[in-house]
């Protein structure tokens, strides 16, 4: 019986807790507005060095913000973009972009 | 007069004869995505390691952005052991290939 509601238990705070914090969309288009000047205002970016973001995959872009802030991956410029943004903020523009069209999967 | 004209005409042909970067060739990299493909060509594909997220895509990605990409993972300076590994196999003309190909409309030939 014990062991029941230990169970339980568990099975309701796994379905509590979110798999993974989603993002925004609206939010990240705010924020969206300091990346554009590279990457475009839709995440196409004209200047051939300058990744296109639009249609990426939501988690890698997310991924990618996370490691230049913390330096794994290393690129001045990057670096000092995301200084001041938050995970959130982070989830929020990984979600904005990956809805732009743009980017396909490509064998 | 005559000197000056003749060599602002040889600069303007010198710098039209320069490529401004050795271009790829699409074709020619298409048929060298079979180590790509196994991940960048497969719907939701997610790497395993070191950590786990999707690869990203890559049709339509600029080619100069994609050569850059392949640079810094053949040096390390961009870290990740498998694309280390990959990029460290491949030449110049293998990236320039590769990165034409992604970022053109060309998708193989027509059977």
């Amino acid at each position: 019986m014990k062991k029941t509601l230990i169970i339980l238990a568990t099975l309701a705070l796994g379905f509590s807790l979110p798999v993974h914090a989603k993002g925004d969309y609206e939010a990240g288009k705010a924020k969206s507005t300091a990346c554009a000047a590279c990457h475009g205002a839709d995440g196409v970016s004209s200047i051939a060095s300058f990744p296109k973001l639009a249609g990426q995959n939501r988690d890698y872009l997310y991924h990618a913000l996370k490691d230049y802030k913390s330096g794994k991956r290393n690129n001045p410029l990057m670096a000092g973009q995301v200084q001041n943004l938050s995970d959130a903020d982070m989830l929020d523009l990984a979600m904005y972009f990956s809805k732009q069209k743009g980017l396909t999967l490509k064998y | 007069m005559k000197t000056t004209t003749m060599t602002l005409c040889a600069s303007v042909l010198l710098v039209l004869a320069l490529p401004v970067q050795a271009a790829g060739d699409p074709k020619a990299g298409q048929v060298k995505t079979s180590m790509c493909a196994g991940c960048h060509g497969i719907a939701g594909w997610r790497t395993a390691y070191p950590s786990v997220y999707s690869v990203p895509k890559l049709g339509g990605q600029h080619a100069d952005y994609i050569v850059a990409a392949l640079k810094a993972y053949k040096s390390g300076e961009r870290s990740h052991p498998s694309m280390k590994g990959i990029a460290g196999s491949l030449s110049e003309q293998d990236m320039e290939d590769l990165a034409a190909y992604y970022a053109s409309s060309y998708s193989g030939p027509a059977d």
